[in-house]
C-alpha cells in the first residue's frame, strides 16, 4: 500500500514570509511589463518580505540568487512571476528544494503567456494586470502547505490483453527481459490478424513463418503463462498494484491432447471455420489453423450436441486415444496482481456489406481483402489458388477497390486506415507472380507507399503491369450468366469515364476499432478518440502511455497500423512498462483529495464523479475511503462535494477563494476571471501567448488541474464580488486529461445557467468553452467576444448578482 | 473473430450428411416425450393421432437433420425408436 510522511510542520505554525521575485525575460516580459513598478507593488502586499526584479529568473545566477535570499531571509514562500509553470515551474521548485524549501510551498504568476506576449502594445493596462497576478500569486501562496509526494510500489508482473504480433512482442519482450507475464487471448490460440495474412509487405515474408516461431516461443516461454481462450472481466488497483480477474473459458479438452486430430474425423457437426472467414468448414472439436498455440483442440459448444450434463454423442470422446476430452469442464476465474498492463486488442475489418453499391454479400465474385489473403495462401481453403466463388475458377481479370470504409464522409470512417495500399500492391504482385498473365485494376483515390521499401514495391507493382486508374468505381453490377463484374466511375486523371468488365472484385477494406473496445476502455479506464481508438496520454511524447498511470498500448487498439509498427510499438511498451517496473516505484504529485470525516454526510456523491474509481463509499462506517495511488489529481470530488468534507491537496477551496478575492478586490466590474484546466486551455492560452495573439487585457486565469475542480460556488463567489465574467474552460469533451470530469464542469456550468436565468440575469455573463491545447485563436477570440458581453453590463445587472449569489460569500 | 461470414465454404459441396431413416415403432410408444425432449436437433414432435396404448406417439419433422447421433434410441424406455443408415447407391451421398 502507499505510504505518506506528514510533511514537516514546522513551515505551518511559523509566521509568513514570503519572496517575489519578478523577471523581466530580457524584453520579453519588460518589453510591455514595467517590472520595477510590479515589484515595488508586491514589496506592499501582506507577508512579502522581499520582492526584487531579475533580468532573468530562471538562470543559473537568479536562481541561486532565490536560494541565497530563502536562506539568508529566512523566505517560507516563494512567488516568481515569469513565464508560464508549465515551463518553468519544475525548474524553481527544484531550486526551491535545494534550499531547503519544500517544493509545494512555491507559487508562479504568468506574466509572460498570460500578460506581456498577449497585451504587446498597452504598457500600461499590462502593468496594472501583471500586478494583478502577482497579487493572485501571493494570495495563494500565503495558504500553501508543504507535501511530500507519495511512493507506491510496483509489482514486477505485467498483464498483456491480446495475443495478435504486438501482445506477442511485447510479451516477449518483457519476459526476456525478466518480468513474469501473463498474456490474455480472447481467441482459441494466439496469432492475431497477422496469423491469417498470406505474406508481408514490402520484403513479401510469409506471414505466418515469421509468426509461428515467436507464436512457439511465447508458449515455452517459462516467464510467459499464455491464457488462451479467456476475458479479461476485471480490473481493480491502481499503477503498480491491479488485481486482474480473468475468466478461462472451457475447451473441453484438456492439455494432453497431441493434436492427432482423430476426433475431428468423427465428429458430425460441421461449420463455417472464423479463421478463414467461413470459407472452409471446421467441426464442433477443432483448432482453429494448423500452426496454433496452444495446440489444444477445443469443442464449439455452441454447437456440439451435447448440453450441461447430457452427453448425446461421445463420438470424439472414443476417438481420442489420450483421454484429453472432458465434456464436464468448467469455466474458471483466475486472479492476477501485475504491476503493468499493455492492451494490444488490435482492430476489426471493416464490414462492407453496409456499402449497397458494391453488393458485397449479394455478389458471390465480390470478395474483401482478408477473404483474398485466405484464398492466395497455401495453407487457406483454395490450397493456395486464387479461384473466384461462384464458379471456382482462376479468374483473368482483377480489380482491386481502394479505401473501403476509410476516406469517406459517407460510408464507414473519415480516417485512412494506413495498411490497405501497400496491402494491395503486395497481393497484386502476388497475383503476378502466380499468374502472370493475369490483368490487374487497382481503383484508387490517392497510392500511399510512405514508408521504408514500400516506393520500390510500388515501382515494382507497375513494372509488372498493374494498372492503376484513380477514381473509385461509383458502382458494380454483375452479369447474371457469367458472374462477371462491370465497374463504372471516372478516372479523375484522364477525366473519363470507365466502364470495365472484370471477373472479380477485391474490396479493399479498413481498419475500425473494435466493437468489444468500450469493455476494455470502461475495466480499465481509459480514454478513446473520435474514431474510436485508445487515446494515447500525449501524441508526440508518450504515444504509447494511456492517461491511465501504468497502462500502455501497443498495435492496432490505438490507431490502424501495419506489422512493423505494430511490433515496433509493442517493444516501446514494454519499455515503458519495463521502465516502471525495474524502478519498483512511482512518486504521485501531491495534489490528491484532502478529506475532513467530521463534515462527510457519506452521501458517494464523489465516489460517482470520481473517473479512476480512487474513491469508496464504506456505508457502515459512513467514511470515504482514498487510494491515493488511483487518483488522477483532478480534483473533481472535491467541487461535487457540497458539503465542504473534500478539498484537492494543492488546489485547496481556500486558495481558489484567495485568488478569486484578490483578482475581485478593485474594479471587479471589468474584470474576467477565466477558470482553465492545466492540460488543455490553459496550455492553450499560453499557446496564444507563444503566437502573441491579442486580446483584451481584464482577464484574470486561475489554474486548475482539471476543469471539473471547478465549483460551482468559486463562480458564484466570484459574482458575489462583482466580477462582470466568468469564464470557464477546459479541454474538449471526450479528450479530458482525466478521462471524462470535464463531464461535470458541464453539468454544473448548465446547472448555474439555469439558476441565473430563474434570477433573470444574463446567462452570457458565464461562458463554457473547450479549447485544446493548440487552439490559442479560440481561446483569445474568446475573449475578446466575452470583451464585448463585459462592456454591456450595467452596473445594475453587476448588483443584482450579487445579490443572487450573496449566500456563497458566507462561507 | 467478429467478421461477418458473406461466402459458403468452398469446400460445401463435398461436405457429406449421413442419409438416414428412422424407424418409429408408434404402438410400443407410451408417450414419454423423453425422444422430444433429447434429440439435439429436435427432429420430433408430438404428433395427434393416438396409438394402441391411448397416447400420442412423436411424428418425424425433418429426417434430412438427423446427424445419426442415435440418443433417441438410448433415451426411449420402451424401445420405439432405432436409426439406420441408407447405403450409398450411385449419388445418394453428393
Amino acid at each position: 500500500m502507499s505510504e505518506k510522511k506528514d510533511p514537516e510542520p514546522e513551515n505551518t505554525s511559523e509566521e509568513l514570509r514570503i519572496g517575489v521575485y519578478v523577471c523581466h525575460c530580457g524584453l520579453n516580459i519588460a518589453g510591455s511589463v514595467n517590472c520595477e513598478e510590479v515589484a515595488k507593488y508586491a514589496a506592499t502586499l501582506p507577508n512579502v518580505v522581499l520582492a526584487q526584479d531579475n533580468l532573468y529568473a530562471c538562470s543559473d545566477q537568479g536562481q541561486e540568487g532565490i536560494k541565497k535570499d530563502i536562506k539568508e531571509h529566512k523566505l517560507n514562500r516563494v512567488v516568481v512571476a515569469s513565464c508560464s509553470p508549465r515551463l518553468h515551474e519544475p525548474t524553481f521548485r527544484k531550486a526551491c528544494e535545494d534550499a531547503g524549501l519544500n517544493k509545494y510551498l512555491f507559487e508562479m504568476a504568468n506574466i509572460r503567456e498570460h500578460c506581456s506576449w498577449v497585451h504587446l502594445y498597452d504598457r500600461e493596462s499590462a502593468t496594472e494586470k501583471a500586478k494583478d497576478l502577482v497579487k493572485m500569486a501571493v494570495a495563494k501562496a500565503s495558504l500553501l502547505q508543504p507535501a511530500i509526494e507519495t511512493e507506491v510500489p510496483i509489482n514486477r508482473k505485467a498483464l498483456i490483453i491480446g495475443g495478435g504480433v504486438a501482445g506477442i512482442q511485447a510479451a516477449l519482450d518483457l519476459a526476456d527481459t525478466g518480468y513474469k507475464v501473463h498474456l490474455v487471448e480472447k481467441e482459441p490460440s494466439i496469432g492475431g490478424m497477422m496469423a491469417r495474412i498470406d505474406k508481408t509487405f514490402p520484403t513479401m515474408d510469409c506471414s505466418i513463418c515469421i509468426l509461428a516461431p515467436k507464436m512457439s516461443d511465447v508458449g515455452h516461454h517459462p516467464n510467459i503463462e499464455l491464457l488462451a481462450y479467456s476475458e479479461v472481466t476485471e480490473v481493480k488497483g491502481y499503477i503498480g498494484n491491479f488485481v486482474v480477474k480473468v475468466l478461462k473459458k472451457p475447451r473441453y479438452v484438456t492439455k494432453d491432447c497431441s493434436a492427432c486430430g482423430e476426433c475431428v474425423k468423427v465428429c458430425p457437426i460441421v461449420t463455417p471455420n472464423e479463421f478463414d472467414v467461413g470459407l472452409a468448414s471446421r467441426h464442433a472439436i477443432y483448432t482453429p489453423f494448423a500452426q496454433a498455440v496452444p495446440v489444444t483442440y477445443l469443442i464449439d459448444m455452441s454447437l456440439c450436441l451435447n448440453k450441461e450434463d447430457v452427453v448425446v454423442c461421445d463420438k470424439c470422446m472414443k476417438a481420442c486415444e489420450r483421454g484429453a476430452i472432458k465434456y464436464e469442464m468448467k469455466p474458471e476465474t483466475v486472479e492476477l496482481e501485475v504491476g503493468t498492463i499493455i492492451v494490444a486488442t488490435g482492430a476489426d475489418v471493416f464490414d462492407p456489406s453496409t456499402l449497397p453499391n458494391y453488393g458485397y454479400g449479394k455478389i458471390a465474385n465480390v470478395i474483401t481483402s482478408l477473404e483474398f489473403e485466405r484464398l492466395i495462401n497455401a495453407g487457406g481453403p483454395s490450397g493456395g489458388h486464387l479461384i473466384r466463388p461462384s464458379d471456382m475458377q482462376i479468374p483473368k481479370r482483377v480489380a482491386f477497390i481502394q479505401c473501403v470504409g476509410s476516406r469517406s464522409d459517407k460510408a464507414g470512417h473519415l480516417y485512412c486506415s494506413n495498411v490497405c495500399c501497400m496491402n494491395t500492391i503486395k497481393d497484386s504482385l502476388l497475383i503476378k507472380e502466380h499468374w502472370p498473365d493475369t490483368e490487374i485494376f487497382v481503383f484508387y483515390i490517392d497510392i500511399r507507399a510512405y514508408g521504408k521499401g514500400f516506393e520500390d514495391l510500388y515501382n515494382r507493382a507497375k513494372k509488372a503491369g498493374v494498372k492503376f486508374i484513380r477514381g473509385l468505381p461509383s458502382e458494380i453490377k454483375e452479369d447474371r450468366k457469367t458472374c462477371n463484374l462491370w465497374l463504372m466511375g471516372e478516372n479523375t486523371l484522364q477525366n473519363e469515364i470507365y466502364k470495365i468488365n472484370i471477373d472479380m472484385a477485391i474490396l479493399s477494406v479498413g481498419l475500425e476499432a473494435r466493437k468489444d473496445s468500450e469493455i476494455i476502455q470502461r475495466l480499465l479506464t481509459l480514454s478513446r478518440d473520435q474514431d474510436g481508438f485508445f487515446l494515447e496520454a500525449h501524441p508526440k511524447l508518450r504515444p504509447v502511455d494511456a492517461a491511465t498511470g501504468g497502462v500502455f498500448f501497443a498495435g492496432c487498439a490505438e490507431s490502424p497500423k501495419d506489422i512493423k509498427d505494430s511490433v515496433t510499438q509493442a517493444s516501446a511498451a514494454a519499455a515503458r512498462a519495463g521502465t516502471l517496473m525495474a524502478k519498483g516505484k512511482v512518486t504521485v504529485e501531491a495534489i490528491t483529495p484532502i478529506f475532513d470525516p467530521e463534515k462527510c454526510k457519506a452521501c458517494g456523491l464523489c465516489t460517482k464523479v470520481c473517473p479512476y474509481n480512487a474513491l469508496t463509499l464504506n456505508k457502515d462506517l459512513k467514511k470515504i475511503t482514498i487510494v491515493e495511488a488511483a487518483c488522477g489529481g483532478c480534483g473533481t470530488c472535491a467541487a461535487e462535494c457540497p458539503f465542504g468534507a473534500l478539498t484537492q491537496s494543492h488546489f485547496t477551496d481556500e486558495q481558489i477563494v484567495a485568488q478569486i478575492d484578490a483578482v475581485t478586490e478593485h474594479d471587479a466590474n471589468k474584470k474576467i476571471v477565466a477558470f482553465c484546466c492545466n492540460w488543455c486551455s490553459y496550455a492553450g492560452a499560453d499557446f496564444a501567448g507563444v503566437s502573441r495573439m491579442q486580446y483584451p487585457p481584464n482577464v484574470r486565469i486561475i489554474r486548475t488541474m482539471c476543469s471539473g475542480r471547478v465549483s460551482q460556488k468559486f463562480v458564484e463567489r466570484a459574482f458575489a464580488r462583482g466580477v462582470a465574467a466568468v469564464m470557464v474552460t477546459g479541454c474538449h469533451l471526450g479528450d479530458c486529461h482525466y478521462i471524462n470530469a470535464n463531464y461535470q464542469t458541464q453539468k454544473r456550468v448548465e446547472r448555474l445557467w439555469k439558476k441565473m436565468e430563474q434570477n433573470g440575469l444574463d446567462k452570457n455573463r458565464l461562458q463554457l468553452l473547450w479549447a485544446s491545447a493548440a487552439e490559442g485563436e479560440k481561446f483569445a477570440s474568446k475573449v475578446r467576444e466575452v470583451k464585448s458581453i463585459v462592456e454591456s453590463v450595467t452596473s445594475e445587472e453587476v448588483e443584482k448578482a450579487r445579490k443572487v449569489f450573496e449566500k456563497a460569500l458566507e462561507e | 473473430m467478429p467478421e461477418r461470414i458473406k461466402h459458403a465454404p468452398l469446400d460445401s459441396k463435398e461436405l457429406k450428411r449421413p442419409k438416414v431413416t428412422i424407424h418409429l415403432i408408434k404402438d410400443q410408444c407410451k408417450g414419454c416425450g423423453y425422444c422430444i425432449e433429447f434429440c439435439p436437433k429436435k427432429i420430433f414432435e408430438e404428433s395427434e393421432e393416438i396409438n394402441a396404448r391411448g397416447v400420442h406417439p412423436p411424428k418425424i419433422v425433418d429426417e434430412s437433420k438427423c446427424l445419426l447421433c442415435s440418443f433417441c434410441t438410448a433415451v426411449c424406455p420402451d424401445f420405439a425408436i432405432f436409426v439406420t443408415e441408407k447405403k450409398c447407391e450411385g449419388e445418394c451421398c453428393t
